[in-house]
């Protein structure tokens, strides 16, 4: 009784989210957020992955720009300097960060806890450096300009107002397939792993070949942005996807608390309003803030910010509910 | 009856230079209950280690029914019918009692990633089985009033219940319990040794270690007795508390 | 390769290596008492080359007291460090320390960015910018003060951890944390000083590279990754394997780029001792994961 009443609101919230979602970037409504709310898309895919990796199954990484660098560089790559068509060279670009994530993740994740930051930052790090150096493709230092547009038959994304629906597009078909994944026998197992690998174990959970899975499949979803952004922005250059991109996923995934999925949109949200909004006067402080954050929210709601709120929420209501 | 399930044959292993357990032969018979005693330091828990696959064997041979278990990973041995429970629990403390429960089954389902990305029928299918199924271990061990709560939050003899069900879901033909009684009162161990004879009656062996000698002679058939790593007595409980190695072994200690 | 330019690229791996080492060492003493890795530990180095630069060029201090207040300085903030974020962070997992001093790590790099801008600072050398000339090779002044001041750090270290009642309890806490909390040796004072020892020796080795290597906001994140190479080829638990890493890194990185073959040209130099981390992390993994079971 009470779960159907449930699912009800459930599903009036859902319809009035998408309905915002719609119209949002009509002038008559908030359309001058329209730009902001596509670097929030963009960065929800990279953090939910995240979330899978660090909050579901509780392996660090902190090298996951270099996965969102390679699906932006190999897109503009291959469209531009190639000609391929950008649709192929975004299904390339996933595959090839997919199948880098795998031989990297079958190595690295012998390692765990302070180790496997390391060695996950190292990698970041070594990735950034290469998109630096190799400049007779990335373009060096300064990156690469004139990447093409997407485009399906006729109609190309060359508004932002058209690019708004493709992104979110993909970030929701990003978020359901991460919640499925985290209600099913492979979230269990996941979660499993986090709260005792030895105990995981026990019970048949081969641990380290879904760490490497659940590796690959953020790495894939960071691709998939990371082409998206190529994209939209139409040039790319390596100051995107250093160790500072590395941390602002981290900050997106805290302040989104790190074991929830539609977190992830609260917490690119808050980082992408500071960032583009709020604070572009403000030169290096929103690096400050930042590391204010993750310390306050680790210190005080180590489940993250947006679970904080949201259980505070949930025991106020149970709170009016139980006073007749 | 009388048809060796596990067998262990010169079982060894060292840490370092220093040996944990030496050349061990030991035969489990299947639908048996056989617990494996001795004082601390006597190589129990390296012995479970071992079966279990925690770590790798330094010598020696173990044998699940005929399939050799030397360098099998965990998973597979559990997969294989051999399942484990921790002496300090380690229940997933993300998780409520029936989640619990339900990952246990995970050897004995199949759907993946692909599957439940995109909720495919059989995603669907096998999710009601592994419901099901852990309902019913749910209820076996009595906790089935609490399945919504989180597994952290019952009394410590009821969390062992529930790893032992856990352990359970994975439908194996060996449990291995490490210290089940310990930390538990008189009322608790009781339920306990009831569970542990219910477990038998499914068909399930059941392999412990145990301190707690009262516990350990009131339900093992066989009594397997290590001392500084070898096995310095076997046979029935009331063979083993005569056995004057044993009790030599155990002087120093306190037998409780 | 020459010999000239072979000891030429030995030299320089020394003073490199140096830095490494200091930085590696504060990891070790961190970590040896508390299990905590600092991924702030780099920032120290940036600390101690920014303060010393302020307080000896724009406050006209002499050097020697000027690089003093600087270390203690970052002392106060590694402190600081340790009793705002790491001590209030009560049962916090290994994941949230290594998110905490993420945190840490940005917040200095970013007020660092807002004091001395994002532009290279280069302090005035210590004595004298001619070269010396050894075997063939030249030696510039401040690559003596570097690996003169590295040696004489550690050997305080080594003779503090030894022979004085505060270093014994330090490594005690170490070894047997449970039996040192129970002889009466307050553990956390002594994670206190382990942040306060490593925030000095990052500085330290701070003030002394500016000079000759620049500095600036950012080079905390690099530093500390080649840090905690050299510390983890000394396995976290050695004082003095941590320095030999922190050389031996320093060394490999400078003959790889003076091979200059393949990928190890100095545009890669940093790339290298990344190699080398990933290498000697996956080397002992096994033995870092059997270490963690039986401890």
């Amino acid at each position: 009784m009470l779960a159907r009443v449930k699912s009800q609101w459930a599903y009036i919230v859902i319809t009035l989210a998408l309905i915002f979602l719609i119209l949002l970037p009509f002038d008559w409504f908030l359309g001058q957020y329209t730009s902001l709310m596509i670097f929030i898309g963009i960065n929800t895919m990279v953090t939910v992955g995240l979330c899978l990796l660090l909050g579901y199954t509780g392996q660090v990484s902190l090298g996951q720009a270099a996965f969102y660098g390679i699906g932006a560089y190999v897109s503009a790559i291959l469209s531009k300097t190639y000609g391929i068509n950008p649709w192929l060279a975004m299904v390339i670009a996933a595959t090839a960060t997919g199948t880098f994530a795998y031989v990297i993740g079958y190595l690295i994740f012998r390692l765990k806890g302070n180790y496997l930051a390391m060695a996950t930052l190292g990698l970041g790090m070594i990735v950034y450096i290469v998109f630096r150096q190799e400049g007779q493709f990335t373009g060096g230092p300064d990156g690469m300009a004139g990447i093409p547009y997407l485009s399906i038959g006729g109609f190309t994304f060359d508004t932002s107002f058209s690019r708004y629906y493709l992104v979110w597009f993909f970030c929701l078909a990003v978020l359901l397939i991460s919640q499925n994944i985290v209600r099913s026998r492979t979230g269990r197992a996941l979660r499993a792993i986090h709260g005792s690998e030895d105990a995981a174990q026990s019970i048949g959970i081969n641990a380290d070949r879904f760490k490497v899975k659940i590796f690959v499949l953020s790495a894939v979803y960071a691709s998939l942005a990371g082409s998206l952004f190529a994209h939209h922005m139409t040039h790319v250059s390596p100051s995107s996807f250093g160790f500072l991109a590395s941390v602002m996923v981290v900050v997106m995934a805290v302040i989104g608390g790190l074991a929830s999925i539609w977190g992830a949109i609260f917490g690119a949200a808050t980082v992408c309003l500071l960032k583009y909004e709020l604070l572009l006067t403000f030169g290096e402080w929103d690096v400050v803030i930042y590391g204010l954050m993750l310390m306050l929210v680790m210190i005080f709601t180590p489940e993250g910010l947006f679970v904080r709120l949201k259980s505070i929420f949930e025991q106020r209501r149970l709170r009016r509910e139980a006073e007749p | 009856m009388s048809e060796a399930i596990l067998e262990t044959r010169g079982l060894s292993k060292a840490f370092g230079g220093l040996v944990a357990l030496n050349k061990v032969d030991l035969i489990v018979k299947a639908g048996t209950i056989t617990a494996v005693i001795g004082p601390n330091g006597a190589g129990k828990t390296t012995l479970f280690n071992l079966i279990a696959g925690v770590y790798p064997v330094s010598d020696g041979e173990i044998r699940f029914r005929d399939v050799s278990l030397r360098n099998m990973p965990p998973h597979k041995r559990t997969a294989l019918g051999i399942v484990r429970t921790f002496q300090n629990v380690l229940l997933f403390d993300n998780m409520t009692v029936l989640e619990n429960i339900m990952t246990g089954q995970h050897p004995r389902s199949s759907y993946g990633f692909l599957e439940a990305a995109l909720r495919l029928p059989k995603a669907h299918r096998e999710e009601e089985a592994i419901t099901l199924q852990a309902m019913k271990y749910l209820n076996l061990v009595g906790l089935g009033t609490h399945a919504q709560q989180n597994a952290l939050s019952l009394p410590l003899g009821q969390q062992k219940l529930l790893a032992i069900a856990r352990a359970l879901a994975t439908e194996p033909q060996l449990i291995l319990l490490d210290e089940p009684g310990a930390g538990l009162n008189t009322l608790e161990k009781r339920e306990l040794s009831d569970l542990i004879r219910r477990i038998k009656e499914l068909g399930i062996t059941v392999l412990l270690v145990e301190h707690d000698m009262p516990l350990v002679m009131g339900l093992a058939e066989w009594v397997i007795v290590l001392d500084s790593g070898q096995k310095i007595a076997e046979g029935t409980a009331a063979q083993v508390q005569r056995d004057q190695r044993v009790i030599a072994a155990y002087l120093g200690e306190e037998v409780e | 390769m020459s010999a000239d330019q072979f000891v030429q690229y030995l030299i320089s791996g020394l003073t490199q290596g140096s830095i490494y080492a200091l930085v590696g060492l504060g990891f070790t003493i961190i970590y040896a008492v508390t299990n905590i890795i600092n991924f702030a530990q780099g920032e120290f180095v940036m600390l101690g080359g920014m303060l010393s630069f302020t307080l000896f060029v724009s406050a006209g201090i002499p050097l020697v007291p000027a690089i003093f207040l600087s270390v203690l300085i970052a002392v106060a903030i590694g402190a600081l460090l340790y009793l705002l974020a790491i001590r209030s962070a009560r049962r916090a997992s290994a994941v949230s320390l290594i998110i905490i001093t993420i945190g840490a790590s940005i917040f200095i790099r970013g007020i660092a960015a807002e004091i001395w801008g994002v532009d290279h600072v280069r302090p005035p050398v210590f004595s004298g910018s001619g070269s010396i000339s050894f075997l063939g090779a030249y030696i510039h002044p401040q690559a003596l003060w570097i690996i003169g001041t590295t040696l004489v750090v550690t050997i305080i270290l080594h003779l503090f951890l030894s022979y004085t009642m505060v270093g014994k309890a330090l490594k005690a806490c170490a070894i047997r944390p449970v039996a040192a909390g129970l002889v009466g040796i307050n553990t956390r004072a002594m994670a206190l000083l382990a942040f306060a020892i490593a925030a000095a020796l990052g500085a330290i080795g701070g003030a002394v590279m500016a000079p000759l290597t620049f500095t600036s906001y950012s080079i905390g994140v690099m530093l500390g990754l080649k840090g905690f190479v050299a510390a983890s080829i000394g396995g976290f638990r050695s004082p003095i394997a941590a320095v030999i890493g922190g050389i031996t890194l320093g060394v490999v990185e400078s003959i790889a780029v003076g091979v200059n073959w393949g990928p190890f040209t100095s545009s890669y130099k940093d790339a290298i001792a990344l190699m080398v981390l990933l290498v000697v992390l996956l080397v002992r993994s096994g033995k870092l994961a059997e270490e963690e079971r039986i401890g």
